[in-house]
């Protein structure tokens, strides 16, 4: 009897250290997100990503505003994934490599950047790349050596993020299924 | 002197307790960035009413299986692993029927390239109740006739509780991360066969998970959606020997493999080509148990060969358990 009690006693103190926990057991369908005010700098949808600079694994650095209208590489979208280079997150990089990139061939300019917030150092970031077979393919990867894009881009493993060519976010999620990120580009590329 | 009713109760106690905390599948299977962290169930040896237990597992991250199911390594530098205290008691109801339920407390502890992550929590909880489809002892020395051939045969149900720090709570990562988010109900079945010393196993699982509403990823409120994570089947294998120690005690050395898969996700009504899980591998027991027959020992390695095609969308990790159970009437 004294094993049950104590047994009783350490689940009690374990229940009631948690409080997440009625989040998933009740789990809630209700629109919780915050109201934002259309064009103001932010990274939710309908807000306008402000500028940054971040360093590429090709040496140079990658800033937004070149790849935004008027820009030295202009593009019509832009695809921010964020990655660890974990089962989901390469999974979820094949997807966009080998089925989502191909849609999009010749409808305007679409940049796909992955952006590696763990690996901490561009070496580190570009031995990933490598490791994972991404050297020389048609992505952009980006170090975020102390997560300020993970910081200013609500980011996380396997968020994914579209800007329009006016630097506009149109989505700013999970990836899922893809077909949210397919559904936005195909509405967005001419 | 041992009469077969106690030789059946050690024997019993030993091959479920290894069976059932660790042969069995769990869903401690699931990785530390995908969730994970389980509680282990409980079986109790015939004639006894009560049973505690308590389990560490310590489960080193070594790699992965891709989507393809090509084994790649960890980045350079990295360093993960979770540590589960799971604890359970198991109660009998009537002389077939036994319920439990498990508890599992997690420790995240990861380096990851150059940042280092920890974190604590409960993982998912489960509940359990099965059927024991026989009344007399199965064990035997000898096979003279048919019935000697008998199995001891279990059927079960498990409803796994979302207990634990899932994606769709108020997260920062997914290294934060000690359970699923989703319920999940299994439906299983074990048949045991021992012939001294010899025994044997084989133990079935399907589980399905239920559907649920998502409003918030990794701490941001999205727009809101259902999604089902796919269903998860699962067979695992054991054969084991007992050496019969003095004073009775026993010690009993099970090796056992196991395969896991779980079916694509669906996000409304949608399946995610991305998702899908598998996971084969091996599991090494040592179980030590008293005299009394009411205190078993356990020590396990399980190993998941980092090989292609032995999982998908999976890390390949290294599991030490150290267990205890306490059977009392």
């Amino acid at each position: 009897m004294p094993m049950i009690k104590i047994l009783c006693f350490m689940m009690v103190g374990l229940l009631t250290a948690c409080g997440n926990m009625a989040d998933d057991l009740n789990p809630s369908g209700n629109d919780l997100r915050p109201s934002v005010v259309a064009n103001s700098i932010g990274s939710s949808p309908t807000q306008v990503l402000a500028d940054f600079s971040a360093p590429k694994t090709t040496a140079d650095s990658f800033t937004l505003s070149d790849y935004l209208a008027g820009g030295a590489q202009a593009s019509d979208a832009i695809v921010f994934y964020f990655t660890m280079w974990c089962p989901i997150c390469m999974s979820h990089g094949d997807h966009i490599l080998y089925n989502i990139m191909p849609q999009f061939q010749g409808r305007g300019t679409v940049r796909y950047v992955l952006i590696d917030y763990v690996s901490g150092s561009i070496a580190a970031t570009t031995t990933s790349e490598a490791a994972n077979g991404y050297t020389g393919s048609p992505f952009i990867v980006l170090a975020d050596i102390n997560q300020a894009l993970l910081t200013q881009l609500q980011g996380a493993m396997g968020k994914t993020i579209v800007l329009d060519s006016n630097g506009i976010v149109l989505m700013n999620e999970d990836f899922r299924t893809g077909d949210h990120l397919i559904s936005t580009l195909d509405n967005l590329l001419p | 002197m041992m009469t077969l009713k106690d030789v059946w109760m050690t024997l019993s106690g030993v091959i479920f307790f290894a069976v059932s905390f660790n042969v069995m599948p769990t869903t401690t299977l699931a990785a530390s960035c995908c969730g994970g962290g389980s509680g282990a169930g409980l079986l109790l040896p015939k004639l006894k009413d009560n049973m505690v237990g308590i389990t560490i597992d310590y489960e080193k991250y070594d790699g992965f299986w891709d989507n393809e199911g090509l084994w790649r390594a960890d980045p350079a530098g990295s360093s993960l692993s979770q540590t589960r205290f799971n604890m359970g008691y198991a109660k009998r109801i009537t002389p077939n029927w036994q319920a439990s339920i498990g508890l599992p407390y997690v420790r995240n502890d990861n380096e990851y390239s150059q940042n280092t992550f920890k974190n604590k929590g409960l993982g998912d909880s489960t509940i359990s109740l099965w059927y024991e489809a026989f009344d007399e002892i199965t064990c035997t020395f000898l096979v003279e006739t048919w019935e000697d051939l008998k199995p001891a045969m279990y059927f079960g149900a498990t409803l796994n509780l979302p207990t634990g720090i899932s994606p769709y709570d108020d997260v920062q990562n997914n290294f934060d991360i000690t359970g699923r988010g989703f319920y999940r109900l299994d439906m299983q079945a074990l048949f045991d066969k021992t012939v001294y010393p010899w025994n044997a196993s084989i133990a079935f699982n399907y589980g399905t998970h239920l559907q649920r509403s998502i409003n918030r990823e990794y701490g941001a409120y999205v727009e809101p959606y259902t999604k089902k994570l796919g269903d998860r089947k699962s067979i695992s294998i054991s054969a084991g020997y007992t050496v019969f120690l003095k004073e009775q005690d026993t010690l009993t050395f099970t090796a056992a493999y196991s395969d896991m898969r779980e079916d694509k996700s669906t996000i409304a009504g949608l399946e995610d080509s991305t998702s899908g899980m598998k996971r084969r591998g091996f599991a090494f027991t040592t179980v030590w148990a008293s005299a009394d027959k009411s205190d078993v020992y356990k020590l396990t390695f399980s190993h998941a060969p980092q090989y292609n095609d032995w999982g998908q969308n999976f890390p390949t990790t290294q599991i030490l358990s150290m267990g205890v159970t306490h059977a009392y009437d």
